[in-house]
Formats: C-alpha cells, structure tokens, sequence
C-alpha cells in the first residue's frame, strides 16, 4: 500500500473489472427484460408468428398474410387480433417499427395514451414514445427518416406498447415489399381464462405456426434462451475478469520484486512459507475488496449517466449480480496473487535480505 | 571430536542428548562445518570445516576480515541457510538434516536476528516492528514483555514513529527490542554497530551486553571491529573459511 498509484490502479481496475460485468448483464437482462415488458403492454393474450420465427421480433421476417387474421377472428373467444409488420431500421442507431393497423391494434392494446399530438395523420405520419421522445428531442411535427423516407410525428404517446415508434402497417408493407403480409398477429382473448382454448384453436388452424401465451413469451425471453447472447455476456465477464487477473498479478509480483528485502526479514523472523502467502493474498484481498466497493459505486454512477445520456437504454442492477461481479473480482484477484505469493514464499532468505 | 561426545545423530535427522563431561551443553556446537556455493560453474568455499561450541548466556564475537565466513556462520547458526556437510547444533537441533521448513519454525521460535542495516519493515511503526516478531511466532502479544524490553532499551517514546524518523542507533534498538521480544534462546547480531557511529555503536553494544548480562541472553556477534568485538565475553577469529583463534 505504500504505492499509492500502483495501488490506485489496482483499486481501479478490480472496479472496471465490477463495473464491465455489472453493466454488460445488467443493460443485456435489462434491455430484454424491458423489451419482453414492452410486448407484454401491447395488451394481447397471445401471440402468433410464422414457423420458425425468433422470438427476438427484430429477426423475424414478415412471410404471413394478413388475411389469416381474419380466419384467427373467427375463433372462440378471441376478442380482437392485430397483424403488425415489424419493420428494422438500422438507420442513424436500431429502432424496430411496427406497422400497425391502427383499429384493429387499439382494440388488443386498448388504444395509446397521446402525450402529445393524436394518431396517424396520413401514410408517412408516426408515433413516438415519450422515451424514445426524450432521447432524440423529438417532437410534434418533426421529421424523422426511416428507410430512406421521411416520416411526420404525429403523437407522442406513453411507452410500453410494443414498440417506441409506429407506423400505418399498410405504409410499412409498401416500403419493405410485402403486401399484405404481416410478421405477427396479437390475439386478444374475450377472457384470458381461454387463453389455452384459443391457442389449440390457432394451433389447429395453423398447425406449423409459432403460437405463444403471453406469459410462455415472458419467460423465453432471458438471456439463457438466447444462446448467442449468454455466449456473449460470458465472453464480456471473461474479458473483465482477465483484466483484474491480470492487473493484479502485475501489481503484486512486481510488488514482491520490489520488497524481496522485506520478505527476506519476515523469513528472518521466522515467516514460514503459508505465512508470506497469506499476507500477499490478505493484501491482494484487501484491494479486491476496495476495487469491489469503488466499482459498485462505478457502476451506480455509470449507470445513472447512461439513462441520462440514452433514455431509451434500460440498466438492471441485481444484488444477484452485485454478489457475482464481487466473488469473481476477490476470486480473479486472489488467483492473480497467488502466483507471486508462490514465489516470494520460495525466495532465498539470505538472498532476498541481500537484495538491494 | 567435539560433538561426538556431546550427543547423536539419528538418520531421521532426530538429534539425542549424550552426556558431556565436565559441564552443561553448548547451545551452540559445529563439527567440521563447510558450506560451498556455486557462483556461475565455480565452487566457492565459504566455510572450510568449522568447529565451535557456545555455552548458553555467552556472548560471543566472531572477528575476521570480509569473505572470511563469519556471515555464512551466522546464516547457518541462523537456519537461514543449510550446510553443506558437517554438523551443526543449536540447542540440540542438528540443521544439517531439518529442512527448510523445521528450521524456519525452530528460528521463529528460538533465534532473534538483528542487521547491520537494522532491516526494520519500512511501513510500519517501530512498536508494530517489534510486535509482528510476536505475530509470526504465534503465541500473541505479550504487554509485560513488551514493556520491560522497550523500556530497556529507550525506545517507549518512539513506539509509533515509522522507521525513517528514527536515527541509525534508535532504529537498531528497535531491531534488537524486536530480535528479542519473544526471548530467544539464541541473539545472532550480524555487524550490529557497523552503520552507526561511536556513540551509538557504544549504546547498542552496552545494551547488548546488558541483555546478555540482565537476561542471561547468549549472544553471537559478528563484526570486523575490535573495539565491538571487545564487548564480548569471547572472541572467535576467523579467517578463510576457519576458525584461526579462539
């Protein structure tokens, strides 16, 4: 400790390491989980989409006909059913749009909360959440451009229906060349007590189709049923862990070269080998420690500037998670010290209080 | 031969008292003691066939010039580092067949070291230099000891200054308080008045030789000044790897 950079730097880079796998789970489980609220909000009981479709709308294609819509009204106990093309811009940041047929999807969501503004206006017209509002310092009359086209804000309404921007499902068929066509419908039962009955009822009409309750959606979308993105989340730990490993074993063997002298008294004195191994690892503890503390706080603070920067970004912070990035870090930094712990308990007495 | 009439060896490396005629036995006793060390492809003989006793509550100094072996005995003495053959007892512990760790635990236990360079622990204070001997030999903090020794050695006034705001000869009181706050058998002083200056080099030579006389402490001293090695009650004289005079 009596390096006060070299200890700062270790301090920090146990934090960034806290601070990475902290921010990387939390925005990923954030983002997903906020998104899975979103489609909860549209109000639907189910959802349907052709076969083999992700449940990660934003990959999903657009290859049913919006006529099948009407054959799902007709079964039992559906109340309403909206088709929505879902459109992936990727123009000036990613947005997914949905196309909607206005009627049809306030009748499954129960209709949006202008904040500002009211519906659709003409073809090239589109609604914004207030977030997504927020963040670009949109407003009513602004022009936005989506696929090479310009598009007229007409409402700002409250968050939480599926997407954070809408357009005339009829503009966004002629835009991506799939009339007629929908990537989902949204199914709203008479009484979600019949959701079950719906779903065999769908299932018989479209036997090859995807047909998810509300609640089996909600739970498929973690991180776990999204295989390349626990691959992703567990190559960031691995990145943020390695960088406190390595930080540390730097930090600490070069500590040990510089105080081989003081190594060399406390064998003088009588230190046997676990001794010198568990002050080094005690000292090596007690960073982890401290870059744990700084990096919780590191991770509140970055987190708070994130949502101020990027309203749209959603940051969970889990104590689970807290507890995790803090057991990796002391456990990262302790296998980091534990090689020059090794090798100063090997030192030479006589040697090492010859060290100049 | 010295030691074969002191005691025996076992191969195990078990030492066994044997009855000594004509007194009490030396807490420190070598038989034909060598250590060679290997600097690069060269053999360097540092000790060439030692024999030495020490009775308890002597202090003793081990005179010669530079590269004569006298700090290569003491590291031996010390456990610090083996023999290459030979014997070598310290309170009826044979070094040459203990291992590293055996000699480690016996050194905590029974050996006090204090430096030329005093070697105190630069971040921590002077009462924390001495109390970390007690710490590494286990048997916790020991108030009275602490008083008597610290107040012995005119240092309770310094207790809570870090080695750099103490002077050579305070720092070297602090070395010895720290050497033998957990009473050892045995005080190994490596050149201990070498860096300081005629006054402080008589203070810590009275000072050793008050411990060796208050508390019966055996002392083994080296040094290359006459005037040190006149504190002691004997004076070994070494040179090229033997002893020359005793």
């Amino acid at each position: 400790m009596h390096r006060p950079i070299r200890t700062l730097v270790s301090i920090l880079a146990v934090a960034i390491e806290v601070g990475m796998v902290m921010l990387v789970v939390g925005m990923t489980h954030g983002m997903l989980h906020e998104n899975a609220k979103r489609v909860e909000g549209v109000g639907a009981d189910i959802i349907v989409q052709p076969p083999g479709a992700s449940f990660f709308f934003a990959l999903t294609q657009a290859p049913m006909p919006v006529q099948v819509g009407d054959r799902l009204g007709e079964i039992p106990h559906v109340l309403a059913v909206a088709p929505v093309l879902f459109l992936f811009n990727a123009q000036g940041g990613i947005d997914l749009i949905y196309g909607i047929d206005m009627t049809s999807f306030n009748r499954v969501s129960g209709g949006f909360v202008y904040l500002h503004g009211g519906p659709f206006s003409g073809p090239y017209s589109i609604l914004v959440d207030d977030w997504y509002a927020k963040a670009h310092g949109v407003k009513i009359g602004t022009t936005l451009t989506f696929l090479n086209h310009s598009f007229h804000v007409a409402g700002i309404v409250m968050h939480g229906k599926g997407a954070r921007l809408f357009i005339p499902l009829q503009t966004a068929q002629d835009l991506t060349g799939a009339r007629d066509k929908a990537s989902i419908f949204f199914v709203k039962c008479t009484d979600p007590g019949y959701t079950k009955d719906v779903m065999a009822g769908i299932h018989d009409l479209l036997p090859k189709h995807q047909i998810l309750s509300i609640k089996e959606y909600m739970s498929l979308m973690t991180s776990n049923d999204l295989p390349a993105l626990t691959a992703f989340i567990t190559a960031m730990i691995g990145v943020a862990v390695a960088i406190g490993f390595l930080v540390i074993f730097l930090s600490m063997y070069t500590t040990i070269t510089e105080r081989t002298r003081e190594i060399g008294i406390l064998k003088a004195l009588g230190a046997g080998k676990g001794y010198i191994i568990q002050v080094i690892l005690w000292e090596a503890s007690l960073l982890s420690i401290l870059g744990v503390i700084a990096g919780y706080f590191g991770t509140w603070l970055a987190k708070k500037f994130i949502i101020a920067t990027f309203p749209t970004l959603t940051v969970e912070l889990t104590l689970h998670w807290a507890l995790w990035a803090g057991l990796l870090a002391v456990a990262g930094s302790l296998l980091g010290a534990f090689y020059p712990a090794v090798r100063a308990a090997r030192l030479d007495p006589v040697d090492s209080l010859a060290y100049e | 031969m010295l030691l074969g009439s002191i005691l025996l060896t076992t191969a195990a490396g078990e030492t066994q008292p044997k009855h000594r005629t004509g007194g009490m036995e030396p807490i420190i006793a070598t038989e034909n003691l060598r250590k060679i060390y290997r600097v690069g492809k060269v053999d360097v003989a540092a000790l060439r066939g030692v024999d030495m006793a020490v009775q308890e509550g002597e202090f003793v100094a081990v005179v010669g010039p530079s590269g004569c072996g006298k700090s290569t005995l003491l590291h031996i003495l010390g456990g610090l580092t083996p023999p290459t053959s030979g014997k070598v007892l310290v309170d009826g512990n044979d070094f040459s067949y203990m291992k590293d760790a055996q000699r480690t635990k016996f050194r905590r236990h029974k050996i006090g070291f204090v430096f030329q360079r005093y070697n105190l622990l630069p971040t921590l204070t002077a009462g924390d230099n001495i109390t970390i001997a007690q710490h590494i030999q286990g048997d916790g903090f020991n108030p009275h000891r602490f008083e008597t020794v610290t107040e012995m050695l005119g240092i309770k006034d310094k207790l809570r200054h870090k080695p750099y705001a103490l002077s050579g000869g305070e720092q070297q009181r602090v070395a010895i308080a720290r050497a033998v706050i957990c009473e050892p058998k045995l005080l190994l002083a490596d050149e201990p008045t070498g860096n300081l200056d005629s006054e402080n080099s008589q203070i810590v030579l009275n000072m050793m030789r008050a411990l060796n006389r208050d508390f019966r402490q055996t002392i083994l001293m080296i040094t290359h000044d006459s005037e040190a090695a006149s504190a002691a009650d004997r004076i070994i004289r070494m040179r090229d790897g033997r002893i020359i005079l005793d």
